[in-house]
């Protein structure tokens, strides 16, 4: 291996890294769901997906600049968020996981319909952020738009982390996940805490799925599935219901990602991410941080 | 007419799918893993009827095991985890599946073409029917001939010892594991039946579709096969059927009229009918009130022929 193959190497690394961003921040929101309601929410991504044709849509009625976007990406999907909760949940028998499964599949469906139709079809252009700059470290050139997004994702896990362990808002959300009957029994309300869950995770989402479109260059309905699998997958890697180990998986299974583009080419590059994730299910079942008192 | 034949070959085989799905369900498990041992079965099916020449019974049934055998392997590793984890796995699982045959190339010269999967390109040497000259009526009939053998044994299992098992793990592992059942064991033997269902399915559907490619196997597929018996309601295993009836029959052919609205309707049906009927549409109170009503009707009968002693 010669010392450019290292450098192209560590390069695509550093950039699957930035892009893993995202991927942490989806995670972030299967992983919080899952704490509170020990229920998987399958329209997570296609929710995030549609929070930033929202906020396409209202940029193009509202003249404001850019960077705006992901403010208005993080406002429609708290609002995507709590419609998911009202209909997919809140009247749905709490005791069958297998009803809200499907109900969430149903609004996956329904969200990407959604898109195509308003869309006819056609990937929408997406706005980047400081596409234009470009950092030379040494030998490495790293992209201003994916940085950006990176310390944009940094920035929202920092704020939601202080959410969850500074406000009371907090505290009842993990309350409410460890002993929902104690939660309860201490005045907690908790079909308005699982409401509050589905709106913070939406706007997390949100802010995923218009920093996902600037990376990408473009949105189109296709993202949502394999989004929801790779969400997934980073939710298993980082142990279910740990914040800090979801954000580690996503960087991780970045890198991963990009690493395995470069030497194997798109076509197979998923394929040892899966073979990433049997790796952990065989020899770290519980993920990178498991919690204490483990319940699936 | 051909129409209605051709639609009631894709009931017949995705009642397969669904029925794969069920028999896991049944044990409380979610398995997204259904859609690769679907693609497991096509693509073992159609190799051998394309490239060895065999005939369509022994091709489907060694695709059956083939997917059953695979199912087994799969179920010991996967079964260790539950809930999420194993929702997880098993998607995974199948994504491997679709991956592996995007980039499995395996042609083979045959006079003049290359025959054989061609990685993204797909299978599209399926000719058995045709060759062998079957109609589309003699086509359905073989497909419904096995949905019936399928249906039959599971309605049947669903009666005997080994359902009231599959229902006990399903309802509470950690009373059923008290009781003295074998937990894993049971988890396996559901996960290897539904193997083998889904691929004798995918078999038959390599060769009614004449071209198999893998994004037909993504995770759109194996969530169909989950959401028919959910949908159907587990209680019974014609639950399935009716949910695959009112899936392909009605959203997908029935509503076609509608257009571009129809794809539009077809995720706000579903999360129409679970929020109406979280237990899937056929559930444990319909069948109760099914049994009632024959009850009810036999009773007159009874009573004259006790009055006859």
């Amino acid at each position: 291996m010669s010392h450019l193959d290292v450098i192209d190497t560590l390069q695509s690394i550093a950039d699957g890294v930035l892009f893993g961003a995202t991927y942490s921040l989806l995670g972030i929101g299967f992983t919080l769901v899952f704490g509170v309601m020990h229920k998987i929410n399958l329209s997570y991504a296609a929710a995030s997906i549609g929070a930033a044709y929202a906020s396409l849509i209202v940029l193009s009625v509202v003249k404001a600049p850019a960077i705006f976007i992901f403010l208005l990406a993080g406002l429609s999907g708290g609002i995507i968020g709590s419609v998911i909760y009202i209909v997919c949940f809140r009247f749905i028998p709490q005791a069958n996981p297998l009803a809200t499964l499907m109900s969430t599949v149903g609004a996956l469906l329904l969200i990407d319909e959604i898109i195509v139709h308003a869309t006819v079809g056609i990937p929408v252009p997406y706005p980047a952020l400081f596409s234009d700059v470009i950092v030379n470290a040494g030998p490495f050139t790293l992209r201003g738009d994916l940085m950006f997004m990176f310390a944009l994702g940094c920035l929202s896990m920092l704020l939601l982390l202080g959410l969850l362990y500074r406000t009371k808002l907090g505290i009842a959300t993990r309350a409410v996940s460890q002993q929902p009957a104690a939660a309860q029994l201490c005045g907690i309300s908790i079909p308005r805490v699982n409401g509050l869950t589905f709106v913070i995770t939406g706007v997390v989402g949100g802010i995923a799925g218009a920093m996902i479109g600037a990376a990408i260059g473009v949105l189109s309905p296709l993202l949502s599935l394999p989004l929801t699998t790779k969400g997934l997958i980073v939710t298993v890697i980082g142990g279910l219901g740990s914040i800090p180990g979801a954000i580690i998986a996503g960087l991780l299974v970045g890198g991963f990602e990009n690493l395995f583009q470069y030497f194997r080419g798109v076509t197979e590059r998923d394929l040892y991410v899966m073979l990433l994730l049997f790796a952990f299910l065989v020899f770290r079942p519980g993920g990178i941080f498991s919690p204490a008192a483990g319940r699936d | 007419m051909d129409f209605y034949l051709g639609l009631a070959q894709i009931v017949g085989v995705h009642t397969l799918l669904g029925l794969s799905a069920y028999c896991v369900l049944l044990t409380g498990q979610v398995s997204l893993a259904q859609a690769g041992f679907f693609a497991i079965g096509a693509y073992v099916a159609a190799m051998l009827t394309v490239l060895a020449g065999w005939h369509i019974l022994p091709a489907i049934a060694a695709a059956s095991f083939v997917a059953g055998v695979v199912a087994c392997a799969v179920g010991f590793p996967a079964l260790r985890v539950k809930g999420l984890m194993l929702v997880v796995a098993t998607l995974a699982f199948g994504e491997a599946v679709r991956l592996f045959f995007f980039n499995f190339d395996y042609q083979v010269a045959r006079g003049e073409v290359k025959i054989g999967p061609a990685g993204g390109e797909g299978f599209r040497q399926i000719r058995f029917f045709p060759e062998h000259g079957w109609s589309t009526l003699d086509v359905l009939l073989f497909i419904w001939l096995f949905v019936a053998l399928v249906m039959a044994a599971l309605w049947w299992m669903d009666r005997s010892r080994a359902g009231a098992v599959l229902r006990a793990v399903g309802e509470d592992e950690v009373a059923a594991q008290s009781a003295g059942i074998n937990v894993t064991a049971v988890k396996v033997a559901a996960m290897t039946v539904g193997g083998l269902i889904a691929g004798l399915g995918g078999g038959i559907f390599a060769h009614y579709t004449a071209h198999i490619e893998h994004a037909q196997f993504g995770v759109a597929l194996a969530t169909f096969a989950i959401a028919y018996p959910i949908l159907g309601g587990l209680s019974s295993v014609f639950g399935t059927l009716i949910a695959v009836i009112f899936v392909q029959g009605f959203l997908i052919e029935g509503l076609r009229f509608l257009g571009d609205w129809r794809n539009l309707l077809f995720g706000g049906l579903i999360l129409l009918a679970m929020n109406v009927r979280p237990r899937g549409l056929i559930d444990a109170a319909t069948i109760a009130g099914i049994k009632r009503l024959r009850i009810r009707n036999r009773e007159p009968g009874n009573a004259r022929t006790q009055g006859a002693e």
